[in-house]
């Protein structure tokens, strides 16, 4: 079918107007794609809307693509004049069937910064081109340079409020108010985006580092969206065992949270659980190591940071506790995905770090007792990693009566302790090499595919070369 | 990727084909060759660095692909095309002051772009220690306990982000200062032991063009780890299983109609075409030009021209390229105001 120039023209433009009036009578458009059609039969419009998704019928693609990509370009070269409505509609049309088009993002970037667009408009359609094309680096990076705007005008906006103290101090509350609101829609809505695309496409990096962005730009130090993510993400991971770039996205998790927990200062009139959760951290900690944690409890403070560094010591265990957990967890329940030995990997050298950064936070009190990470010893028992909390012995099942201060050992106050006994806190058991070790065998001793035994192996070999010989 | 639209890939495309045929050993004709000078003439900036076309902005991956295609061109025609000068006010255009740069004015980082500006500014001698300063410490931070390299620190290991920063160290001279171990460690164990290609990332598919960004790692770790004085290294192969890439590329990744592609089933592109070839190649060839062994998987005919590890064009094309711009001095950079007010000497 020979179509002329002119006919062309005709039903390119057409087409683009289709897909205005389309977005125009539905504002909820949430998905798009190319319907197989590739002939058109009868004299209709190829753009299709049926409820919320957007179709494009392919026998026009050919067609649209390089003649609206030619158009822009020619705009560019400033060869051809087009009026703002159009280049909107022009660079919309062009980024749903092609948005790795780079010339069309920083068309919408001009557009944007002289106001004919909000910052929004791109947002939704770069959410609307990552339901077909959900890696497309072009647009992955023009949302962030739109979450960038949105960030500048909200500092700007701050600013100008702290600027201005004299002034209502009713208005500006609300004012700042509305401005948490904005940021806290945006952060959910970001976590959206990025959950969809990484659904859409397995192990999508793009999406999760898009994810890490946000959270590190738009929700720095914030430990209760950090614990939000850990527990919402625990049933996405659980469901895509082999997706390594959310394996990843925990670790990221965890690391942040940590880094949070050991940040915070001494001294805070409200008592601050992760539990309960914060949403700010107060800023300038002067001290690393003590904090007014307190497991709910107002800070009734003892002598020095002892009782702040122990319930920190104790978050801290937990999520380590619970993430080896949902690991074995995994691995028990689906043999043979490789993401989740590396996750259990990285996790367990994670802990190691820790331990090994923090032996020398030791409380000065004498009821501290100390557990070597990597003693081998034969005589504990297979457990678990769930059924030592009640026991009142160190994870070597003996008691230790050690020097503090030793270079190889890791402060774990003393199970005995009368006041954690009372708070009813069961403490679980650290992770350590033998308890690894004994992992990796009761999962030799259990299994009989083969990509899981090679696996099993492949962390015992490592566990023996590369955390043995940190000893 | 979605490769509809090439736009922004056309220096690319030159360097994916002129690359695949030297490495075919299939000679380039003059006409051919000075018609793809005067089109990268035509993408060449004025402010320096090269597009990925015509009238469009400067960035360092075209930039890249553009001057690796008119070295494998290796006429003076070639080499006069790139603007020595301009080049090194664009590098400097996308430098930041910790290290990284971005890949185009107003872009992104990632470590790519380190790669990028460290072989066009080796390759036409325009390298200054300054260019580069906090560069290798940058892209060290950007090695993550898995032993590979991400994009920016912090985010997962991947291998063409670990290929890219690696090679950039190269160049600087800095590869030592890398957990080369650790590097070793990921590297090796992301060749798939049914398929025998490589995976880009921990527990992905196989993918043809991994033959070279996780294959061609090590070369660089070979001689680095010999520079470090280990005694354990082999003197006729490589730390990977070349034989069994070599039957992945051969019997798994070609199109019977020419091509070749990420794995069946898959349609052929020339980029794929480009980093199987390349792959197969470094699968074939063991060592530098005073001592060299090969193994070739079939027949004789199998047997590709060898590729120089950090710049994948080939060795002959490096050796020449550094010998014309190295005759020439270090341009001096203007002296003006960068965006941020400050002059720059």
């Amino acid at each position: 079918m020979a179509e002329s120039e002119e006919e062309v023209d005709v039903l390119v433009q057409r087409v683009v107007k289709d897909i205005a009036n389309a977005f125009k009578k539905n504002p909820s458009i949430d998905e798009i794609g190319v319907i197989l059609c590739p002939e058109a039969r009868y004299n209709r419009s190829p753009i299709v809307l049926v409820e919320n998704k957007l179709g494009v019928e392919s026998w026009c693609v050919k067609f649209l693509l390089p003649y609206v990509h030619n158009k822009l370009l020619l705009y560019r070269q400033r060869k051809h004049w087009l009026d703002r409505e159009a280049l909107v509609d022009i660079t919309c049309t062009l980024l749903l069937l092609n948005p790795d088009f780079t010339t069309a993002w920083n068309v919408r970037k001009e557009l944007l910064q002289c106001g004919v667009l909000n910052p929004e408009k791109d947002l939704y359609l770069g959410k609307l081109a990552l339901t077909k094309f959900p890696k497309s680096p072009e647009t992955w990076i023009h949302r962030r340079w739109v979450l960038q705007q949105v960030l500048n005008q909200v500092s700007t906006l701050d600013h100008n409020k702290n600027q201005q103290q004299a002034e209502a101090v009713q208005a500006d509350a609300e004012r700042n108010e509305q401005l948490s609101d904005r940021l806290a829609r945006t952060l959910r809505q970001e976590m959206k985006v990025c959950s969809d695309a990484a659904g859409r496409y397995p192990s999508n990096y793009n999406a999760w580092s898009h994810r890490i962005w946000v959270l590190q730009h738009m929700a720095r130090g914030n430990v209760k969206v950090l614990h939000d993510e850990l527990s919402s993400m625990r049933v996405w991971v659980s469901m895509h065992v082999s997706d390594h770039s959310g394996f990843h996205y925990r670790q990221f998790l965890l690391k942040e949270l940590i880094a949070e927990i050991c940040k915070r200062p001494a001294h805070t009139s409200t008592s601050c659980s992760p539990q309960r959760g914060c949403s700010t951290v107060p800023e300038g900690s002067p001290c690393p190591h003590s904090c007014s944690h307190s497991n709910g409890e107002p800070s009734g403070q003892e002598a020095g940071g002892e009782e702040d560094s122990h319930a920190d010591f104790t978050t801290v265990l937990q999520l380590f506790h619970q993430e080896m957990d949902l690991c074995s967890d995994l691995i028990q329940s689906f043999p043979g995905h490789e993401t989740l030995w590396s996750h259990r990997r990285h996790v367990f050298y994670l802990w190691d770090q820790w331990v090994r950064e923090h032996q020398h936070s030791c409380s000065r009190g004498s009821d501290c007792k100390l557990i070597h990470l990597t003693d081998p010893d034969p005589g504990v028992p297979e457990i678990s990693s769930q059924s030592c909390a009640g026991q009142g012995h160190g994870v070597n099942g003996q008691k230790h009566a050690s020097e503090p201060m030793e270079v190889d050992g890791l402060f774990l106050p003393d199970p005995h302790n009368s006041k954690r006994l009372k708070r009813g806190v069961l403490l679980p058991c650290p992770p350590t090499l033998p308890t690894e070790l004994s992992f990796v065998s009761s999962v030799l001793g259990g299994c009989c595919n083969t990509e899981q035994r090679h696996f099993a192996l492949a962390y015992r070999k490592w566990l023996d070369t590369v955390i043995g010989l940190q000893s | 990727l979605n490769r509809n639209c090439l736009d922004a890939s056309r220096p690319w495309l030159c360097f994916w084909i002129l690359h695949s045929l030297e490495l075919l050993q299939e000679p380039i004709p003059a006409a051919v060759a000075s018609d793809v000078c005067q089109f990268l003439a035509r993408c060449q900036s004025p402010t320096g660095g090269f597009a990925g076309g015509p009238g469009q902005h400067a960035h360092l991956a075209p930039t890249y692909a553009a001057v690796n295609a008119l070295c494998i061109i290796g006429t003076d025609e070639a080499y006069n095309v790139i603007d020595r000068e301009k080049l090194l006010d664009f590098l400097w255009s996308v430098k930041q002051p910790d290290g990284s740069f971005v890949m185009h004015v107003g872009g992104e980082v990632d470590v790519r772009s380190a790669y990028c500006a460290a072989s066009v500014a080796s390759l036409t001698n325009i390298l200054t220690p300054k260019l580069f300063e906090n560069t290798t410490n940058w892209i060290l931070s950007c090695q993550n306990w898995e032993g590979g390299l991400s994009g920016v620190p912090g985010l997962e290991a991947h291998g063409g982000y670990t290929f890219c920063g690696t090679a950039a160290l190269v160049i600087l001279g800095k590869e030592h200062m890398l957990d080369l171990k650790a590097l070793l460690r990921w590297v090796v164990s992301r060749q798939m032991r049914f398929e025998g290609g490589f995976q880009g990332r921990c527990n992905k598919l196989v993918d043809g063009c991994y033959s070279f960004w996780q294959a061609g790692l090590l070369p660089l770790l070979h001689r680095a780890l010999y520079k470090e004085g280990e005694s354990e290294l082999s003197q006729q192969r490589w730390m990977f299983e070349q034989q069994a890439l070599q039957e992945y590329i051969l019997l798994c990744c070609q199109n019977p109609t020419g091509g070749l592609l990420d794995k069946p089933g898959k349609s052929r592109d020339f980029y794929h075409t480009c980093y199987c070839l390349s792959g197969l190649s470094i699968a074939q060839h063991f060592g530098n030009m005073d001592n060299h062994y090969e193994v070739i998987l079939g027949k004789e005919e199998n047997r590709l021209a060898p590729t120089h590890p950090v710049y994948n064009i080939c060795p002959e094309k490096v050796a020449q390229a550094l010998q014309h711009f190295l005759r020439m001095p270090v341009p001096e950079i203007h002296f003006r105001s960068n965006k941020r007010g400050r002059s720059v000497k």
